[in-house]
């Protein structure tokens, strides 16, 4: 008996160390960073960490959930752009902030919807299928906005993202919001166990009596209106936006998701895995900024830090299988 | 070049898949291994061609001991293994797939004439012949077999494993490969023909060596054995008490009614019914549709016409979910690929399909937490907990957590696809227990199985099937491997489909 309970113990402890990898690795850096940059560890800096993260944190809670189900979603950058020029149409007509949000997230909804439809009825591989939906919704970006800026007319409309609540910004509140929903949805839920199951094993999910299809399109419109949200909540903070604006987002979500250890071969990942996620780029970033790196190395070193967390952890499963 | 296994042993995780072998085959033999699933036959032919790595042992060749350390190691020594699934680039012709990795060359070019002149001379001192003129995806499984055969002899291979060559293909296919092992022979190469069908091994063969949970239990020549005695030897009990006792059912009012179904070219006309506490077997051979129309009834694949009644009243199936809401269960012919969610817990597999019931917003814990223990304990899963992965478990273990949640329906209609394969020799006997106790119980079970004497041992009833069609329904004493046999062979069909 002794012997096979130290056995399990040091198990217990490998698995403690590799499953939560991630979380080690981010809090080393933070306590690095905190050690060795003065600047790091104030208020104002973390508060804007969080306040900057926040877009990247509702984009990202869904975008687990796609890749859980295994789906892949490139076209929220599109959609990211595409919500808060629709939203601030709205807003130009109706002046009103939280109808403004409500609007950008029923376009990131619908087009969600459309990339859900195409992948799970039209059988086409979800990479390929938001490729093509992507180009669609930055057309339609420019449509909507005839290739000028649009700007939000009511520059106290900005209160909805920058109000302070206990020391934070609402941005980041709203953000901390949709992660518990998503956490909840995929842990606590029917929702969230088909998901799951459709990633693990789409054939046996449906013989097993799940409707994989709408299970699959629920989580495009789910990673959809996340990413309307978080577009048009960008917007509202910088008051304005064009068809032309930055959608790289995508690429930091999908980063940051990966990196958090969620696999882009489905059924497998955690909501908190890509937060942690999150905050380990940011931190990294954070600190070169704050050193004065040059931004130029700052990519490249970024893309080898990704790079690196990824590859250790496929050699660490490689190992156990 | 004579081989000789001795003292060989190989364990995967905690399970002993070979002990202590000690074995010799004589070159120029057909030497079958035969054995139940499990007991270890794959494993041995699989250590000799380099698949598997033994853990202790030796294996001599022609008096030099050797060792195999991986496929590439086994063919410079020349050993191959012909793989139940055939690994072929499935769009190049033969004889591309036969010089795949040895091609002649000049530079960087290959050297297509020479290629098809050795591919022709090859063929013709072989006596194996293939169609060179298309893909070979556009080739029928026999011809494919050929090409890896073709290609194991290209390789100069002495000794061909051959590993369950005929499960995929039909009689006259069978008949055309068992003449290509022989004439093999008669060139004196060696074939290790590891098989499930008895008949085609007491026909071939020149040793017969049984295997049973990892052990050889004897080596003999197929004269001196009968179908019965390599049974007997296999299982380890007299044929016949493998299975438990039939109890007739108790009324006949038939649960499941199929009445002319019928889907494209896979299956036509299909009518038939299962009773309350009646279990009904859908034999045939591979192909021969008998997944297909199951999958129909369970609503996976839809069909053209006909009609599905369950107690009566005629119902619309479209998806799983609506037959699982109408009492009806499948357990799927492949656990791993259509059954299981391998890297989920044995709790969130079995509980899958009853979410509705165990949910409001949230999942009620509780409630799942006591349907899986229920069903845990009464399909006698063997596991710590019931929150390990199923991919730790035993293929027995696997496929009972598949009962389990099978179970958890309380179903009318309980199919059963294939439901020992890759299982264990007490797993095997467990399974048999539950599906005699679900008919016992009032259920109407529905088994599709290839192996003859699970049919024959667990049936009130046998329907077989050839093609697409029924061919047969045999009833009580009616009931024998040979009857099933000679139906799902026989050539009627085929003559009234070309006529």
């Amino acid at each position: 008996m002794t012997v096979g309970d130290t056995a399990s113990r040091s198990i217990n402890v490998k698995s403690l160390l590799s499953k939560y990898a991630i979380v080690w690795v981010t809090l080393l850096v933070f306590i690095f960073l905190s050690s060795s940059t003065d600047a790091f560890l104030s208020a104002d800096n973390l508060r804007n960490i969080l306040d900057q993260q926040s877009v990247v944190l509702i984009v990202a809670a869904f975008t687990t959930i796609v890749l859980i189900s295994g789906g892949f979603d490139v076209s929220l950058g599109a959609i990211y752009i595409l919500a808060p020029l629709v939203a601030l149409r709205v807003q130009n007509n109706i002046n009103s902030a939280w109808l403004t949000l409500l609007a950008g997230i029923l376009v990131g909804l619908i087009a969600g919807l459309l990339n859900g439809v195409i992948v799970a009825y039209g059988r086409i591989n979800s990479f390929i299928a938001t490729l093509a939906t992507s180009f669609i919704f930055f057309g339609i970006a420019y449509l909507v906005s005839d290739g000028t800026i649009l700007r939000v007319t009511d520059i106290t409309m900005r209160e909805v993202a920058t109000t302070r609540i206990l020391g934070l910004t609402s941005a980041t509140w709203i953000a901390f919001v949709v992660v518990a929903i998503a956490w909840v949805m995929l842990d606590r839920t029917r929702f969230g166990r088909y998901i799951f199951s459709v990633g693990g094993n789409f054939e046996a999910a449906r013989l097993a009596g799940v409707r994989t299809n709408r299970v699959v399109v629920a989580a495009f419109v789910l990673a959809g209106a996340g990413a309307g949200l978080a577009g048009t909540l960008n917007s509202i903070r910088s008051v304005t936006a064009q068809a032309s604006d930055d959608f790289s987002i995508i690429f930091s979500v999908i980063a940051a998701v990966v990196v958090g250890g969620t696999s882009i071969a489905g059924g497998s990942g955690a909501i908190w895995r890509s937060v942690v996620g999150v905050f380990f780029i940011a931190f990294i970033v954070n600190g070169f900024n704050l050193n004065g790196v040059d931004p130029v190395y700052q990519r490249i070193i970024q893309g080898a830090v990704i790079l690196t967390a990824v590859g250790a952890d496929a050699w660490s499963r490689r190992d156990k299988s | 070049m004579d081989l000789e296994v001795r003292s060989v042993s190989k364990r995967f995780g905690a399970t002993i898949a070979l002990d202590n072998v000690n074995l010799k085959i004589a070159s120029g033999t057909i030497h079958s291994l035969i054995g139940e699933n499990g007991a270890g036959k794959s494993t041995l032919g699989k250590i000799l061609s380099g698949v598997y790595q033994l853990d202790s042992g030796e294996v001599e060749l022609a008096g030099q001991a050797v060792t195999i350390g991986s496929p590439r190691e086994a063919l410079s020594r020349g050993i191959t293994i012909i793989a139940q699934e055939l690994s072929l680039v499935p769009s190049r012709n033969a004889a591309d797939n036969v010089y795949l990795g040895i091609e002649d060359h000049a530079g960087p070019w290959v050297r297509r004439g020479v290629i098809k002149d050795r591919f022709e001379e090859l063929t013709k001192t072989s006596g194996i012949t293939v169609p060179n003129d298309r893909p070979v995806s556009a080739l029928s499984i026999g011809d494919q077999q050929k090409v890896e055969i073709l290609r194991a002899l290209a390789r100069n291979a002495e000794v061909i494993v051959m590993d369950e060559p005929t499960a995929r293909l039909s009689v006259e296919e069978t008949a055309v490969l068992k003449d290509v092992m022989r004439s093999l022979r008669d060139q004196r190469k060696t074939i290790i023909f590891v098989s499930h069908f008895l008949g085609d091994v007491l026909d071939v063969s020149d040793a017969i060596t049984i295997m049973r949970d990892g052990k050889i239990i004897r080596t003999s020549k197929p004269s001196d054995e009968t179908h019965d005695s390599l049974v007997e030897a296999m299982t380890g009990r007299k044929a016949g008490d493998a299975f438990p006792a039939k109890t007739p059912p108790k009324s006949p009012a038939p649960v499941l009614e199929v009445n002319g179904l019928t889907r494209g070219m896979q299956f036509a006309d299909i009518s038939f019914t299962v009773g309350a506490g009646e279990i009904v077997a859908l034999a045939g051979l591979v192909g021969s549709g008998r997944s297909e129309v199951a999958r129909a009834i369970y609503g996976a694949d839809p069909f053209d016409s006909g009609e599905v009644k369950l107690q009566g009243s005629v119902i619309k199936i479209s998806h799983p979910a609506t037959a699982i809401e109408n009492g009806i269960v499948m357990i799927p012919e492949s656990r791993k690929d259509q059954g299981l969610i391998l890297d989920r817990s044995i709790r969130e597999n079995i509980s899958l399909p009853y979410l509705k019931k165990l949910s409001q917003l949230l999942m009620k814990r509780r409630e799942e937490n006591s349907m899986v223990a229920e069903n845990f304990a009464a399909a006698g899963i063997r596991a710590l907990s019931s929150e390990m992965t199923v991919r730790s478990l035993s293929g027995g273990n696997q496929q009972k957590a598949l009962f389990a949640r099978s179970l958890a329906g309380h179903p009318t209609l309980f199919i059963a696809d294939e439901p020992t394969r890759g299982v264990d020799v007490g797993s095997k006997r467990a399974i048999y227990e539950l599906l005699a106790d679900l008919a016992q119980k009032g259920m109407a079970v529905l088994v599709i199985s290839s192996e003859l004497d699970e049919v024959v041992g667990l049936a009130h009833r046998v329907i077989v099937m050839q093609t697409g069609r029924i061919v047969a329904e045999l009833v009580g004493d009616q009931i024998s491997e040979s009857a099933v046999v000679s139906a799902a062979f026989s050539m009627k069909q085929r003559e009234g489909l070309a006529s």
